[in-house]
C-alpha cells in the first residue's frame, strides 16, 4: 500500500518537475508510432489496392505502358472473361467443399482430443500432447511425396477424399492444439462443481465446458477453414484433373501459360480472397481470442 | 452445496480434484490419434523407407540402395547451393518479420484512433491465401506493365525494366520481400497479445527512474516480450523452411538454382524428375535442422508454461 502511494507521489512529482521532457517524449512517441504504422499500412494496402484496380480495369489496359495509379474506368469485364474461359466457379465450389468437410471433421475430432488432453488425467498424456504439437509443426514438404505415393496406390489422387485426408494432416493437430490451450484456460472449478453436483464426465463436458469453449471452437473452425482454403502444396500436387481442381491448382493454370492475362488473374485473386476476408472481418472477435489462446500457424 | 461436498468420499482437508479417467481419456483421444498415426506417422515412415530406395515414378520395383540417395545429394554441389539458399531465405525472412512485426505491434499497442480497423487491415496479408499474395507481387514485379518498373522508369531511375525475378540476387530479395509481407502480421498479432502481459507498473517504475522511451523498450518491454518472441521466431522459422508456393510460383527456384530451397528441390527431383526416392531424401535432410528448432521450441514453451 505505502509503496503504491509512494509511487503515485513520485510520479506526480516527476510530472510537475519535468513537464517539457514528458511532452517531448509524447511527441516522439507519436511520431515513431505513426511513421511505423504509416509505412506498414502503405506496404500492406498498396498491393491489395493494385489487385482490385487491375481486376476492375478494362482487361486490355493492364498491359499498356501508360498504366495509371488511379482507376479510370471500372468494369467487370475481367471477371466475366475469367468465368467464361475457365471453370472458376467449379474450382471455387470444389475448394469450399473440401475445406468445409476437412474443417468439420477436424473440429469434431480435435475438440474431443483437446478435451481429453486438457481435462482428463491418464498415463502418457504429456507425451501424447507433445506428439500432437509435433504433428502441428511437421513440415508438409516431408510428407507430400509419400502422401502422393500412398494416395496414388489407393487411387485417391484427383479425388476429394484424398485431398480431404491430406488436409486433415494439418487441421486435426491444429484444432487439437489450439483448443487444448483454450480449454486449459477455463477454470477446472466449474467442472468440479458439476461433478460434485452429480453430473458425470460426459455431461460435464457437453453441458459445462463446451458451451464455455464455444468462442475457442469458433476460432478453431475459422482457422481450420482458412488453412484448408488457402492450402497450396497438397492441392497443387494431388489435383491435376481440371474438372476436380480446387482454386490453388486452378489459379496456377492461369499463370503457367505463355501470356499473363493480369486482369483475369487479379479478378480470380479477388474472388479467392473474398471468403477469408469476409470471415475475418465478421468473426474478428473470435480470431483475436483464438490467437491469444495459442500460437497459430503462419 | 456444502452438504453434498461432505458426502463425496474425499478427505475434507484436500480440495476436490478431477478424478483420473483413463478410459474416457483414451477414448476421446483415439479418433484424432489414429488419424495422425495414419496420416502423419505412416507417410513419415514411408518417406524414410523411400529415401533408402531407388524408387522412380511409374516403376513397380524399388531396389534398396542404402544411403545411395543421400550420398548422391551430399556430393552434389546443387544440394549445397540449396542449403545456402535456405539459410539466406529463412534467416533474412525471419529476421525481417521479427523486426517489422515487433515495430508494428509496439505501434499498435499505443492508444490511437481507429485502432481496431488498423489492426484488422494489418492482419490481411496473413489471412489471404499465399497464392493470392504471390500473384499480386508477381504482377507488381513484372517487367511488362508491372507497377514497380512503371514507377522506376517513370522517375528516370532506370532506363530499362528491372528483371526482379530473373537476376539471381534480385530474385532472392524479391521472394524474401513477399515472404515478409505475408508473414509479419503473425508476429504482430502474437506479440500484441504478449504485450498485454508486460505490466504497466513496470513502465511507471521505469518512468520514475527517468528512463526514456528507448531505455524503457530495452529494459522493460524487450525482456518481458523475449519469451513470446523466441516461440514465435522458432515457429515462423519452421514454417518459412517449409515454404513452397512463394518460391515455386515466383521463380521456380531460378534463375538456375539461385532461389531453390529444400521444398522446391524436393518437388523438382521427386515429381518433375520422377526420382521419388531421391526427392524424399532431400526433404528428409531437413530433419537435423528441424530437430534443433523443435528442441529449442519445446524448451521455450515449457519454460513459459512453468512461469505462467
Amino acid at each position: 500500500m505505502s509503496e503504491t502511494a509512494g509511487g503515485i507521489a513520485a510520479r506526480s512529482a516527476s510530472r510537475v518537475a519535468a513537464p517539457n521532457s514528458l511532452r517531448h517524449e509524447l511527441i516522439l512517441k507519436r511520431v515513431l508510432q505513426w511513421s511505423v504504422l504509416g509505412t506498414a499500412l502503405v506496404a500492406v494496402v498498396f498491393p491489395l489496392y493494385w489487385m482490385l484496380l487491375t481486376a476492375f480495369d478494362p482487361p486490355t489496359l493492364s498491359y499498356s505502358s501508360k498504366i495509371s495509379l488511379l482507376p479510370k474506368q471500372l468494369t467487370l469485364a475481367a471477371f466475366s472473361q475469367l468465368l467464361r474461359e475457365y471453370d472458376f466457379l467449379l474450382w471455387m465450389w470444389n475448394s469450399a467443399f473440401v475445406a468445409i468437410i476437412s474443417t468439420l471433421l477436424a473440429v469434431l475430432v480435435g475438440t474431443l482430443a483437446a478435451y481429453s488432453l486438457a481435462r482428463l488425467r491418464y498415463p502418457g498424456r504429456g507425451f501424447l500432447a507433445g506428439t500432437f504439437f509435433l504433428a502441428y509443426i511437421f513440415p508438409a514438404t516431408l510428407l507430400v511425396v509419400p502422401v502422393f505415393v500412398i494416395l496414388s496406390v489407393l487411387g485417391l489422387t484427383d479425388d476429394y477424399i484424398g485431398l480431404v485426408m491430406s488436409y486433415l494432416i494439418f487441421t486435426v493437430p491444429f484444432c487439437t492444439w489450439m483448443l487444448r490451450a483454450y480449454l486449459t484456460s477455463i477454470p477446472p472449478e466449474l467442472e468440479e462443481a458439476a461433478l460434485v453436483d452429480g453430473a458425470n464426465r460426459i455431461q460435464a463436458m457437453l453441458l459445462i465446458i463446451l458451451p464455455l469453449a464455444a468462442p475457442g471452437v469458433a476460432a478453431a473452425t475459422i482457422f481450420a477453414f482458412t488453412l484448408s482454403w488457402n492450402e497450396y502444396l497438397y492441392a497443387f500436387i494431388l489435383m491435376t484433373d481440371s474438372t476436380k481442381m480446387t482454386l490453388s491448382p486452378g489459379m496456377t493454370k492461369l499463370v503457367f501459360g505463355d501470356i499473363f492475362l493480369w486482369g483475369m488473374i487479379m479478378s480470380g485473386a479477388t474472388l479467392m480472397s473474398l471468403p477469408v476476408v469476409i470471415l475475418y472481418f465478421v468473426a474478428q472477435r473470435f480470431v483475436v481470442s483464438g490467437l491469444t489462446a495459442g500460437s497459430v500457424k503462419g | 452445496m456444502a452438504l453434498r461436498t461432505a458426502s463425496v468420499p474425499v478427505p475434507s482437508t484436500r480440495r476436490f480434484r478431477l478424478p483420473r479417467d483413463a478410459a474416457l481419456g483414451y477414448m476421446l483421444l483415439a479418433p484424432a490419434a489414429l488419424l495422425l498415426l495414419l496420416l502423419v506417422g505412416y507417410p513419415f515412415l514411408t518417406a524414410v523407407v523411400m529415401s533408402l530406395q531407388r524408387k522412380l515414378i511409374g516403376q513397380a520395383e524399388a531396389p534398396f540402395i542404402g544411403l545411395g540417395n543421400y550420398v548422391a545429394l551430399l556430393t552434389d554441389p546443387v544440394f549445397w547451393t540449396v542449403v545456402r539458399n535456405v539459410l539466406i531465405f529463412a534467416g533474412a525472412s525471419v529476421a525481417l518479420k521479427l523486426v517489422i512485426g515487433t515495430a508494428v505491434a509496439l505501434a499498435l499497442n499505443e492508444s490511437m484512433p481507429a485502432r481496431g480497423i488498423v489492426r484488422s487491415v494489418m492482419i490481411l496479408p496473413w489471412a489471404l491465401p499465399t497464392l493470392v499474395a504471390v500473384l499480386i507481387w508477381m504482377w507488381m514485379y513484372s517487367d511488362v506493365g508491372g507497377v514497380f518498373n512503371h514507377v522506376l522508369m517513370g522517375t528516370g531511375l532506370v532506363e530499362r525494366p528491372v528483371l526482379f525475378l530473373s537476376d539471381p540476387v534480385l530474385a532472392m530479395i524479391s521472394v524474401i520481400v513477399v515472404n515478409v509481407w505475408r508473414g509479419f502480421p503473425f508476429f504482430t498479432i502474437t506479440l500484441l497479445a504478449g504485450l498485454q502481459s508486460v505490466g504497466s507498473d513496470q513502465y511507471d517504475a521505469a518512468k520514475v527512474d527517468g528512463a526514456d522511451i528507448f531505455a524503457r523498450f530495452r529494459h522493460v518491454t524487450l525482456p518481458g516480450l523475449a519469451p513470446v518472441m523466441a516461440v514465435v521466431t522458432l515457429l515462423s522459422t519452421i514454417f518459412t523452411l517449409n515454404d513452397f508456393a512463394i518460391i515455386w510460383l515466383l521463380t521456380r527456384g531460378g534463375p538456375g538454382n539461385a532461389t531453390d530451397v529444400l521444398s522446391t528441390l524436393t518437388y523438382k527431383v521427386a515429381i518433375r524428375g520422377l526420382e521419388l526416392g531421391k526427392g524424399v531424401a532431400v526433404s528428409v535432410l531437413m530433419l537435423p535442422l528441424l530437430i534443433v528448432l523443435i528442441v529449442l521450441l519445446t524448451r521455450f514453451i515449457n519454460k513459459r508454461e512453468d512461469a505462467g
